[in-house]
C-alpha cells in the first residue's frame, strides 16, 4: 500500500509537471517588469509534490522507516470484503453520478435528482424500507426546487427532452 | 469612551433591535447549517432588505447573520461532516467522531460554548484595540503574508492527519487545484474546458470534498456499524470537560482575533491553527481526531473569534478583509457612512452602537443555539443509509443554486470521487482544502514580492514579521516530526 501509494503520488505530480504543464499553461510573450511567468508557480509545487511522492515511496521501502509514511490505512478500512466487490459498488455509484450529468440535460434536473437519489439509496441499501424511501426520493427534491425557485429565483435546467415532448 | 459606550447601549437597547439581531442569528444559524448556503449568501441575499432601514439595525442585520451562520455551519460539520462553512471544516475533525460515538449534543454544546467565548472576547477587542492592532495589519506586506501562509499551511499539514508528508501531499494537491483558471496577469491555466477559464469555485470543493465521500463509503463498504441511527446519549458538556477546554478556548480566541485582524487570512485557517496549537500543547492531544470536545472548543472559538476582528480593518481602515465584510462595506456606503479612520470621527456614536449591538448578539446567539440544539440533534438519529443521499441532493440544489451552472455541480461529484481515492490512500482532505482557499493569496504575494526584489528571494526572509513566521514554521515541523517518530518507534 505505501509503495502503490507512493508511485501514484510521484506519477500524479510528474504528469502535471511533464504534460500538463507545458500544454495548458503557456509562457506569455512579454511579462512586465520582474513578474515572475504564470507557470513558476505550478512548477514549484508539483516539483515539491514529485519529492513528497518519492519520499513516500523511499520510506515504504524499509521496514524501520514504513510507519511514518502510515501504510496501514487502507486496510484497516476496507475490512474482509473482497475488492472485486468493492470495485463494483464504486463503479456503480460513479456511473450512477455520470448518468445524472447526462439526465439533467435531456429530463431536468428535478427529474434527474429525483432519479439519482432513487438509485443512491437503493446503492446504500436503505430501499428496503421502499414507502419512506420513496417518499423522500419524490418529495424532497420537489420541495428543494419549490423553495429554490420561489424564494432565491434559481432557474433550473428544463430537460431538452421533455421541452421536445411538449411538458 | 465609556460614557459614549452607556450611551449607545441605551440607544441599542431596544425591542426593535433586539428583534432584528434575533432574526439575523436564527437565520444564520438555519442558512449556515445548510450544505451549500455560505454565510456570505446570507449576507448578500439580507442586503436589499437593508435599504429601507436605519443605518445601525441594517449592519447589526448582516453582522448578526454573519455570526450565526458562523455558528451554523459547525452543526452540519457535527451531525453529517458536511461543513455549512469552510472554517467549520476543522470542527469535522472532532465533532463527527463525537455524534457518531451517540454524543452529538456534547459536541453541538461545546461548539456553541466556544463560538459564544470566541465571539465575545472577539467583540471586545474590537473594541479596545481595533486601532493598534489595525496599524500593526498596515504593515503586512507581500512577505510578511506569504510566510503568514506558509505558516498557516504546515500548521494545518502537520496536525490534520496521522502523517506530515501525507498532509503536506494534500496540501501540494490544494495548491496546484488552487491555479486553475485566470492568474494575476491574465493569463489562463489548465483551461481544459472554457468553463476552467473560471476556475474552481470554493463551495463545491468544500462540499464535494467532506460530504460526498461519505455517501460513496457508505455504499461501497455498507459498514454496519454506520448503518445504525445514531441514539443522542450523552449531550451535556461536563463542568470537567470545560474547565479542561478552557485554556483552548481562549487561546483559540486570541489567535482568531490576531488572524481575523489580517485582511484575507480569515477564520478557515485560523481555526486550524488553533486547532494545531491545541493538539500541540493538551495532555489529551493523542485524542484529537478521534472525538475530543477540547479539539471542537479550539477550532470554534478561532472561527468565531474572527467574526468580530474582521471589522477591525473595515472599520479603521475601510480594508474589507473577506467577501462578508466586502458586503458590509457596501451596506455602510449606502447608508451614507465611509468605513476608514474618519469614521471614528465623523459617525463616533454610530459606531459604539455598532459595538454595543455586537455583544448583545453574542448573547442572542448563545439563546439561539441553546433553542435550536434540540431540534438538530435529532438530526443525527437519521441512519446513514438515508440521510447521506438526502445530504447529496441538498448540496445539489444548494451548490447549483450558486451559480446557475452545471459546471459547479460536476466540479462538486467530481471532488466527491477524488475526496474518496484521497481517503483510500490516507491523505487528509483539510490540508487540501486549506490550500485551495489560500493558494491564489499565497501566489500571489509570492509573485508580487518577487517582483518587488527583482527575483531576489532573499525578500522572504528581509523582516522580522518574516523571520518570525518562517521559525514559527520550522518549530512546527520539527515538533510534528519528533512526535511522528515517537510514535513510530512504539
Amino acid at each position: 500500500m505505501g509503495i502503490t501509494r507512493g508511485v501514484i503520488v510521484t506519477m500524479l505530480f510528474g504528469l502535471v509537471l511533464f504534460v500538463l504543464i507545458p500544454i495548458y499553461v503557456p509562457r506569455p510573450n512579454f511579462i512586465p517588469g520582474f513578474a515572475p511567468p504564470p507557470d513558476m508557480w505550478p512548477r514549484a509545487v508539483s516539483i515539491l509534490g514529485m519529492l513528497l511522492g518519492l519520499l513516500l515511496l523511499g520510506l515504504s521501502l524499509s521496514k524501520k522507516t514504513e510507519a511514518i509514511a502510515d501504510p496501514e490505512a487502507a486496510s484497516e478500512i476496507r475490512g474482509d470484503t473482497p475488492l472485486g466487490k468493492l470495485m463494483a459498488r464504486f463503479g456503480l455509484a460513479v456511473l450512477a453520478f455520470t448518468l445524472f450529468v447526462v439526465a439533467v440535460e435531456l429530463l431536468g434536473f428535478l427529474l434527474a435528482c429525483i432519479l439519482l437519489l432513487a438509485a443512491v439509496l437503493v446503492l446504500t441499501g436503505y430501499w428496503h424500507h421502499k414507502w419512506i424511501s420513496l417518499s423522500v426520493a419524490v418529495g424532497l427534491p420537489l420541495l428543494l426546487h419549490l423553495f429554490f425557485s420561489s424564494a432565491l429565483n434559481t432557474r433550473f435546467p428544463a430537460g431538452t427532452l421533455l421541452k421536445a415532448l411538449g411538458f | 469612551m465609556l460614557n459614549d459606550l452607556l450611551i449607545a447601549f441605551q440607544a441599542v437597547a431596544t425591542i426593535e433591535n433586539f428583534l432584528i439581531m434575533a432574526a439575523g442569528i436564527w437565520g444564520g444559524v438555519i442558512i449556515g447549517a445548510i450544505p451549500g448556503m455560505t454565510g456570505t449568501m446570507a449576507v448578500t441575499l439580507a442586503l436589499p432588505f437593508t435599504f429601507y432601514m436605519q443605518p445601525i439595525p441594517s449592519i447589526l442585520l448582516l453582522v448578526a447573520l454573519y455570526k450565526g451562520s458562523t455558528y451554523g455551519g459547525s452543526v452540519s460539520a457535527i451531525l453529517i461532516k458536511t461543513p455549512g462553512t469552510a472554517s467549520a471544516a476543522c470542527t469535522t475533525l472532532d465533532g463527527y467522531p463525537l455524534a457518531r460515538q451517540g454524543k452529538a449534543g456534547k459536541a453541538l454544546n461545546m461548539a456553541l460554548y466556544s463560538s459564544c467565548t470566541g465571539d465575545f472576547i472577539s467583540n471586545i477587542s474590537l473594541i479596545f484595540i481595533a486601532a493598534p492592532l489595525a496599524l500593526l495589519a498596515l504593515r503586512i506586506g507581500p512577505p510578511e503574508y506569504f510566510m503568514l501562509m506558509v505558516f498557516a499551511l504546515t500548521t494545518v499539514s502537520g496536525v490534520s492527519g496521522r502523517s506530515l508528508i501525507l498532509g503536506l501531499v494534500s496540501a501540494c494537491l490544494g495548491l496546484l487545484l488552487a491555479t486553475v483558471g485566470e492568474d494575476m496577469y491574465g493569463s489562463f491555466r489548465f483551461d481544459l474546458t472554457m468553463d476552467m477559464r473560471g476556475g474552481l469555485a470554493v463551495a463545491p470543493v468544500l462540499i464535494g470534498l467532506f460530504a460526498i465521500p461519505e455517501l460513496l463509503k457508505i455504499v461501497v463498504f455498507r459498514n454496519t456499524e454506520t448503518q445504525k441511527a445514531m441514539q443522542l446519549g450523552d449531550n451535556r458538556v461536563t463542568r470537567e470537560e470545560f474547565r479542561r477546554s478552557l485554556k483552548s478556548m481562549l487561546k483559540g480566541s486570541m489567535i482568531g482575533v490576531i488572524m481575523g485582524a489580517i485582511p484575507g487570512i480569515g477564520p478557515s485557517a485560523a481555526a486550524f491553527s488553533s486547532y494545531g496549537e491545541a493538539q500541540r500543547s493538551s495532555r489529551n492531544g493523542e485524542n484529537f481526531g478521534k472525538g475530543e470536545v477540547e479539539g471542537i472548543a479550539a477550532s470554534e472559538s478561532a472561527n468565531n473569534g474572527c467574526c468580530g476582528s474582521t471589522m477591525i480593518p473595515l472599520l479603521a481602515l475601510g480594508v474589507p478583509g473577506d467577501v462578508i465584510t466586502g458586503v458590509m462595506l457596501g451596506a455602510f456606503m449606502i447608508h451614507g457612512m465611509t468605513p476608514g479612520p474618519m469614521l471614528f470621527e465623523t459617525n463616533l456614536h454610530e459606531v459604539y452602537m455598532l459595538f454595543i449591538g455586537m455583544l448583545f448578539s453574542s448573547v442572542l446567539l448563545f439563546g439561539a443555539g441553546k433553542a435550536t440544539m434540540r431540534f438538530f440533534s435529532h438530526i443525527s438519529r437519521i441512519p446513514p443509509g438515508l440521510m447521506a443521499p438526502i445530504v447529496l441532493v441538498l448540496c445539489l440544489f444548494g451548490i447549483f443554486s450558486i451559480s446557475n451552472s452545471m459546471y459547479d455541480v460536476i466540479v462538486l461529484l467530481a471532488m466527491g470521487v477524488f475526496g474518496f481515492f484521497m481517503f483510500l490512500f490516507a491523505i487528509p482532505a483539510a490540508p487540501f482544502l486549506i490550500a485551495f482557499i489560500l493558494g491564489p493569496m499565497l501566489e500571489e504575494n509570492l509573485r508580487r514580492a518577487l517582483a518587488i526584489s527583482r527575483g531576489d528571494p532573499s525578500i522572504l526572509v528581509s523582516s522580522p514579521i518574516t523571520w518570525l513566521f518562517a521559525s514559527l514554521a520550522v518549530f512546527v515541523i520539527v515538533i510534528t516530526i519528533r512526535q511522528q517518530l515517537k510514535k513510530a518507534k512504539a
